[in-house]
């Protein structure tokens, strides 16, 4: 099965009419997954959203609940339930990956997260493979590819004028009947794609496991700005933050997102911190991305999107740390 | 320039195999073509890293706030760098005695992936040093090709629904990432009121009233201490006009208080905000 | 005798994010700065109970939340023990009995008292770091015939700084086979009794490692980052085991149920797999302090 590449427009309107279907989009220069609607500047040929599609489970701001004076002079608590039928169309392998890995999170280890598992269940994902990989994409080091995405509902392999249609879960297949008049039964060329980036992932969290002392840290920490730019763009950075508003007598308790590189993070009542300076926050970070994620549940937490690569106000690049390490003799 | 390059890697290795400086603060090749990033060592062998090309889109002046506790830093500097040196000395955040300037005149530097100048390099109005201990190479004298209030004369001539659209517009885009304040070498209070949560000045929920409560307090915090490096802007993810923020209060402050450009020179702490003159304008009273 | 296992992941899972309004009915003035709270469910509610070392986050209604060791507890209360030390613990100190608060819980692994029955234990503790280790004495004490000889080192700077003085001067020391050593870091004129810090004094005490019937003695250890420091290595000279030492590490938390990010130490998340370690996996640590 095939869709041609201009009768996207019409499949996504006709999608929309029931549910939000988020694409990327150019919006006010920023790329980022938008609500589908008339006039929108979708754009397929993005390599990357420049913002990951993380809000959509894991939203900036999230309320969680309200609460209040009842009349009798006791409180009430009222959880929120803020999910609704969505779409996630267009999003890459890498990002899709990422998702994988929120829901190792979010719904693993003891608690489910009731308000992330709420809108996962009423997600489906479309994903389209990358014929042209960027030059800071480096999914394939470490462990993936740009022409599969075996999580996606519905996978969309990149050809020259059309995608070559694939349901790869029960949801997508019945998902697939609303695409009906788009798609076409006929053959086409997929186009691979490679990423030109290569580093040596092998053997890396091992290494950084015992280097945790080694002075690379305060190497490559003392260029760090210590903003939150990286963590933000992360499509897996998931730390967060809870915090209220309040209203007169009323208020509402949300979860926003946090970072890592923040001193204020792990700073503890009385204001002793474990982490009190840019090195210990740069180490903490680059070896949950590449370490302790691992450890913990057998993954690494870098999918190689290369948006910190790009974003970055001082290029501290994650890909040369990881060459770096795995040039070291540790 | 690669006559300059060659000339900063060698002073560079003097000044620190004589233990001259602890420290030196340039910029060195990034993985990408046309990619640099800053370089800071104390090692002289690390040196031979250092690199000076159009490229060169980072201002390093705000490194010696972090660094000259550790001992004497030396520093390339162009204009930028030396300005933000000069706000850091008169902010009293380091002490002349522990940074070595070195200066270089500075063509402007471009956009790594589409090779043009950068904005903010088109807006430069002083793009060799102005403050050094020793110059390397000549300086460039380059012209600003931007007028340095047009944009703000663009935006105040619009009717007011659609400039209030325009800095709506700009905060419900911003993620509050604070590189903005991070890479501001005006930024160096010890806490920021962002990060005060016992006082809670700023909700942690990411919205436009928060998202601009925090930018315009930053633009009046920053003031008439902006030395217009547009840093704030380059590093920005979400492309927020921070520098028409900071220029309209430069320009609020030249029209109010006479033609006033800060961070030239040691002599002059800035002064617009912190004075108080009985024949000040007061047209809000 | 079994070999001492911490286990790590919560003992109970309940509550996540969201929290439940409880009424505090009982307020103690432990110290001038430390109360502490017990907490009751409105409307006959049944209570989340522990198991002993779990915590519970309890929460101004419509302001933060902190975490505290569940200190005491009964059929249908929980009490926590909380020091004056930020924002939060202000506000805590303000309440009155029948005033509201939002609670949530039980997380974080416990005590391995299984584990240790059998054994001769050795509590040690500093100021503030008495509540988390009487969750684990109070259940050995209800559990008298199961465990040895026990012993309880606690110190505190100052005479005011020692909490639950009732238990410490009265309770405790009618207990069988129990001996209570309460020393002040300072001189203090309602104080004729020792004057140590911690590892000075647990040297003279010289509680034998081994225990009473050779089987190693546990030691449960828990205070300030210098207490911690000092004490571990004392009993590590001692000549205790790194297994049969047990402590809580602590980070700032804020989900309690392992998502949130910022209480890693390595790998381990101390609000879900922790806060009980013992000194042997703590060695294996990559740690921040």
């Amino acid at each position: 099965m095939i869709i041609k590449k201009d009768r996207m427009g019409a499949l996504l309107g006709t999608l929309a009419q029931h549910k939000t279907v988020f694409v990327p989009a150019l919006i006010d220069g920023v790329s980022k997954f938008a609500p589908y609607r008339e006039g929108l500047d979708v754009r397929f040929d993005l390599h990357n959203t420049k913002l990951p599609p993380k809000d959509l489970l894991f939203p900036q701001t999230q309320k969680m609940y309200r609460y209040g004076e009842t009349a009798e002079g006791g409180h009430y608590v009222e959880q929120f339930d803020e999910s609704s039928e969505r779409v996630l169309f267009g999003v890459r392998p890498c990002d899709m990956r990422s998702i994988n890995l929120l829901d190792d999170v979010f719904l693993t280890k003891g608690f489910v997260d009731e308000f992330y598992e709420a809108q996962r269940k009423k997600l489906l994902t479309v994903c389209i493979t990358c014929a042209a990989p960027a030059e800071t994409c480096f999914c394939e080091s470490m462990g993936l590819s740009p022409n599969e995405a075996p999580d996606a509902d519905i996978l969309l392999k990149s050809c020259e004028d059309c995608y070559k249609v694939t349901a790869q879960t029960q949801k997508g297949e019945a998902a697939l009947a609303d695409w009906r008049d788009f798609l076409e039964d006929t053959q086409a060329q997929v186009l691979p794609g490679k990423t030109s980036l290569r580093l040596n992932f092998e053997g890396v969290p091992q290494k950084l496991s015992r280097m945790y002392e080694d002075p690379i840290w305060d190497e490559i920490s003392t260029k760090c700005l210590n903003c939150g730019t990286c963590t933000f763009v992360c499509p897996t950075c998931y730390c967060f933050d809870i915090s209220q508003e309040n209203k007169m007598k009323e208020g509402v308790r949300f979860r926003c997102w946090d970072s890592c590189m923040f001193s204020e993070y792990t700073a503890m009542a009385g204001w002793h911190n474990p982490r009190p300076t840019k090195k210990e926050r740069v180490r903490n970070r680059f070896m949950h991305k590449l370490c302790f994620f691992e450890e913990r549940y057998g993954k690494t937490l870098c999918v190689g999107c290369g948006r910190c690569v790009e974003c970055c106000p001082v290029a501290l690049d994650i890909t040369r740390l990881i060459d770096d390490i795995g040039a070291s003799d540790a | 320039m690669s006559d300059i390059q060659e000339a900063m890697r060698s002073r560079a290795k003097e000044l620190l195999e004589s233990g001259e400086v602890n420290a030196v603060i340039g910029w060195e090749a990034g993985r990408f073509e046309n990619q640099t990033t800053p370089l800071i060592t104390s090692q002289a062998a690390k040196t031979q890293r250092l690199v000076f090309n159009e490229y060169c889109v980072n201002n390093l002046g705000k490194y010696p706030r972090d660094l000259t506790a550790k001992g004497k830093v030396a520093i390339f500097a162009r204009g930028c760098e030396s300005r933000a040196i000069i706000r850091l000395l008169s902010d009293e955040v380091i002490k002349r005695e522990n940074v070595y300037i070195i200066g270089i005149g500075c063509p402007g530097m471009r956009d790594r992936t589409t090779g043009e100048l950068l904005k903010k390099c088109a807006e430069c109005r002083h793009g060799d040093p102005v403050i050094y201990d020793e110059m390397l190479g000549e300086p460039q004298a380059k012209p600003a090709t931007q007028e340095r209030f047009a944009e703000i004369q663009k935006i105040e001539a619009l009717p007011r629904a659609e400039r209030e659209a325009y800095f709506t517009n700009a905060f419900s885009k911003c993620i509050r990432c604070y590189a903005c304040r991070n890479v501001c070498p005006c930024c160096t209070c010890r806490q920021c009121f962002v990060d005060q949560r016992r006082e809670g000045w700023l909700g942690k929920q990411n919205n436009i009233a928060e998202n601009r409560f925090y930018g315009l307090t930053r633009v009046m915090h920053v003031g008439d201490r902006c030395i217009e490096c547009g840093e704030c802007e380059r590093v920005c993810p979400m492309d927020l006009p921070l520098m028409s923020l900071n220029r309209k209060v430069i320009y609020d402050i030249n029209n109010l208080f006479g033609e006033y450009e800060t961070a030239l020179s040691l002599d002059e702490p800035p002064s617009a905000l912190t004075t108080y003159k009985v024949d000040d304008v007061e047209e809000f009273m | 005798m079994p070999k001492i296992t911490v286990q790590h992941g919560c003992a109970k899972a309940q509550l996540a994010l969201v929290p439940k309004v409880a009424k505090v009915i009982k307020i103690t003035v432990e110290t001038p700065d430390v109360k502490s709270f017990r907490l009751q469910m409105p409307n006959g509610e049944a209570s989340f109970l522990g198991e002993p070392g779990q915590f519970g986050i309890m929460g101004i209604i419509g302001s933060g939340e902190c975490v505290f060791v569940i200190s005491a507890q009964g059929e249908d209360w929980i009490e926590f023990t909380v020091k004056r030390v930020g924002q939060v613990t202000e506000m805590l100190h303000a309440l009155s009995e029948g005033d509201e608060v939002f609670v949530r819980g039980p997380y974080g692994n416990w005590w391995p008292y299984e584990d240790c029955r059998g054994r001769d234990m050795l509590f040690i503790a500093g100021g503030i770091g008495l509540p988390p280790v009487r969750s684990f004495l109070q259940y050995c004490l209800e559990h008298r015939a199961d465990y040895g000889r026990i012993d309880l080192v606690y110190s505190g700077s100052t005479y005011d700084e020692l909490v639950f003085k009732h238990q410490l001067f009265d309770e405790w020391k009618t207990v069988d086979n129990m001996g209570v050593h309460v020393s002040l870091y300072h001189e203090d004129s309602r104080w004729d009794g020792e004057v140590a810090y911690t590892a000075p004094y647990l040297e003279k005490l010289a509680i034998d490692p081994m225990g009473s019937n050779g089987e190693g003695r546990v030691a449960v250890i828990c205070g300030g980052p210098s207490l911690y420091r000092t004490g571990t290595k004392e009993l590590l000279k001692e000549g205790y085991a790194p297994e049969n030492v047990l402590t809580t590490l602590e980070m700032r938390m804020k989900c309690g149920i392992g998502k949130c990010g910022r209480c890693n130490i390595g790998g381990k998340f101390i609000c879900l797999d922790g806060p009980v370690f013992s000194l042997e996996e703590v060695a294996q640590m990559n740690r921040d302090e």
